[in-house]
């Protein structure tokens, strides 16, 4: 049935083993260093958006009756003390981001940014199961099913998805200054993002094999499965700083094309031995390695003209979107390192 | 000690226990109803359901009610969007028939405090694709591993495991979708008070169904399944008000507040639903052992074969429709405030969820 859980040795190796270095060097090096990194330290950022987002799941998920379905909802939510223990937490990051360009709070975006990181790991917990990918492993321990059993998880997913809405309800401060109809747009965003058309149309075509055929099925694919998630996060912290139509749309773009990208880097990272061997290495076999350096390097030029759209009106707070595509390309550090050390 | 396994009673409102302490007389219940007063035991156990012989027809409400639902649910799956096969999966379930009776509730519930019903056609649907969702989950082999559902194969049967699973999560995105969205209200709400309604009306629904609503009944249900101990009474009453009047009761809530009913309105009405809710579940264990699997459309007998702990196992048969009659009545006590002739379609609901036949 699950086509994408068949493991196929990849035909890369004979590739990269002459190459790999020669072939990730112009990404690396032309990320190197732009003028804004100097005054942006992206780690720092990030490092303490992680503690703002980790504090607020903690506070929305408390331990109480039925204890095992929430314990099981808070296993699959926060990251345990593994080895890759640390979520990098890229769907809330992105979101908050979204919203302090626009110079609104954070606090406008962080109960937003706890529920998209509910919704998605809601998609993660199913996606693990024996039916679908039978993983048993994440984030370098035991999958919520292997941890709680399949019926667990199962429910487990089935409770995330309505505690994120009612997270967002509930800590989002609305109407003032966050208007109720915005409230709406912003949860009607994230039901789509996670919908048929989103991220679960993205599961449904990578397990009926669609990342085995070609190019166009390839990125269909890592569009609504990574991208679509991506895009939410860009959108939701948008509406919740107040952005124009324009604006809106301009950051939809940039987030659908950083997800895609982040994961394409993640593939590509992965086929040449830099990270864990992953199933989504098939999206390598089907477009070869030079077209996915050279999607790579569109999609940062894409991504890049997006964030240039902003750089004029909002000055420095536009650092944060060029920082993460260079992030999302060269890597440049470790988050957990950073996490460790507050 | 009880109240620490009711949350949702705990969080919104003291509802009185809802096991009589003693089970009344069923004559002194029904007295003061004198359509109904043939005993809830005979009713049951016929085959023929007791028509009320007032001016409401409620087989006509019922029946337009499913007809408008069910284009509305035809309406909210993105045809034509990839990909086909998921949204064909997610058809299958949805607009697999059933008596659309949540629906039902919370368009009467709109109806009853004055709003128009159109107003909450859109949660009416809302509430019906997060019914399916459970179900199809329901279903899965590593839950209840039901092959047959309403008479068809279920979900998992005709896609698989993970289209299933996949199905269901895509519902319940749906539902949530489809209450946001402005644009599957009338243009004839009110453009001040609807925005706020319907938060409130989607934290409803999302808390009813979550980790301490369907999702807690469920759970604890699992982890009664299997072990050889008799369930005790309290704790069969907590599954079945989470498992089953939790969604009733966003149903009538969520209807309630988009036809802008008050606070107090809407406290009445989530009392009323839970008693309808908890009907439900006794209805259905006394039908599980009295009916075949032709006329419930189900595999029936299963809570016997599966040594599962129902009502009549508990209390015994004749106890079973007893505490149903008491619950018929307290669910007619909420609605007593009421306009009447407003009220019809919520007071027929409760008997018909009391006498269905399957």
């Amino acid at each position: 049935m699950a086509l994408s859980s068949i493991f196929l040795p990849l035909p890369m190796p004979k590739l990269l083993s002459s190459s790999r270095s020669h072939r990730l060097l112009p990404v690396r090096a032309s990320s190197a260093a732009p003028a804004a990194s100097a005054s942006f330290d992206l780690r720092r950022y990030w490092t303490s958006l992680i503690a703002d987002v980790e504090s607020e799941l903690d506070a929305a998920m408390p331990m109480r009756p039925p204890e095992s379905i929430h314990a099981a909802m808070r296993y699959a939510v926060l990251p345990g003390a593994g080895k890759e223990g640390t979520a990098k937490r890229a769907p809330p990051v992105l979101c908050v981001a979204a919203c302090e360009l626009l110079g609104a709070p954070r606090s406008a975006a962080l109960p937003a940014a706890a529920a998209l990181e509910m919704l998605h790991a809601a998609s993660l917990v199913h996606d693990d199961l024996p039916c679908f990918d039978a993983a048993p492993t994440r984030r370098g321990r035991p999958s919520t099913h292997a941890a709680f059993g399949t019926d667990m998880a199962v429910l487990a997913g089935d409770a995330l998805f309505p505690l994120a809405y009612t997270h967002v309800i509930a800590h989002t401060p609305s109407p003032d200054p966050v208007p109720h109809a915005v409230l709406l747009r912003v949860m009607a965003e994230l039901a789509r993002a996670v919908g048929s058309t989103g991220m679960a149309a993205g599961q449904f075509l990578d397990l009926a094999g669609a990342t085995a055929l070609g190019e166009a099925e390839v990125m269909q694919v890592l569009t609504k499965k990574f991208g679509e998630m991506a895009e939410c996060s860009a959108a939701c912290g948008a509406m919740l700083g107040g952005a124009g139509p324009d604006e809106e749309a301009a950051l939809r773009r940039y987030g659908r094309t950083i997800g895609v990208l982040y994961e394409l880097v993640d593939d590509i990272r992965s086929a040449s031995g830099n990270g864990k061997m992953r199933r989504n290495a098939s999206v390598l076999r089907a477009l070869g390695m030079d077209r996915a350096l050279g999607i790579v390097e569109e999609l940062k030029a894409q991504a890049k003209t997006e964030a240039d759209r902003f750089a004029d009106k909002y000055g420095d707070r536009v650092l944060p979107l060029y920082s993460f595509v260079d992030y999302a390309v060269d890597r440049g550090f470790e988050l957990q390192d950073a996490a460790a050390t507050p | 000690m009880a109240m620490a396994f009711h949350p949702l009673a705990a969080s919104r409102v003291r509802l009185a226990p809802l096991l009589p302490a003693a089970a009344p007389s069923s004559s002194s219940v029904a007295a003061h109803h004198h359509h109904h007063r043939r005993r809830f035991s005979a009713i049951v156990a016929t085959a023929a359901p007791a028509s009320a012989p007032t001016v409401f027809d409620f087989n006509t409400y019922m029946g337009e009610r499913a007809e408008t639902v069910n284009r509305a649910l035809d309406a909210a799956i993105p045809a034509g969007e990839p990909p086909a096969a998921l949204h064909e999966a997610m058809r299958y379930s949805l607009l697999a028939g059933g008596k659309r009776v949540r629906p039902a509730l919370c368009l009467a519930a709109c109806g009853v405090v004055g709003g128009r019903e159109a107003w909450a056609l859109a949660p009416a649907a809302a509430v019906e694709m997060v019914h399916t969702m459970s179900l199809v989950h329901d279903d899965l082999p590593c839950m209840d591993d039901d092959d047959l559902r309403r008479g068809k194969p279920t979900c998992h049967v005709v896609y698989g495991e993970p289209i299933a699973v996949l199905t269901g999560d895509a519902l319940l995105s749906l539902a949530f979708h489809h209450v946001a969205s402005v644009g599957s209200y009338p243009p004839d709400v009110d453009p001040e008070k609807h925005p706020a309604r319907v938060v409130r009306a989607i934290f409803e629904l999302a808390r009813c169904i979550g980790s301490e609503g369907l999702v807690a009944g469920q759970v604890v249900d699992l982890e009664m399944t299997g072990t050889s101990e008799v369930v005790p009474l309290e704790r069969l009453e907590y599954i079945h008000l989470h498992k089953t009047a939790a969604l009733l009761e966003a149903s009538v809530v969520i209807g309630a507040i988009i036809g802008g009913g008050t606070d107090e309105q809407i406290e009445r009405l989530r009392k009323y639903a839970r008693s309808i809710g908890l009907l439900f579940q006794v209805v259905d264990d006394i039908l599980d052992v009295t009916k075949s699997s032709e006329e419930l459309g189900k595999t029936a007998g299963k809570d016997l074969a599966t040594d599962k702990t129902t009502y009549p196992k508990l209390l015994g048969l004749e106890k079973s429709r007893e505490f149903a009659e008491k619950l018929l009545s307290d669910a007619k006590e909420q609605l007593a405030g009421f306009d009447k002739e407003k009220a019809a379609p919520l007071l027929h609901l409760a008997y018909y969820i009391a006498h269905r036949q399957n």
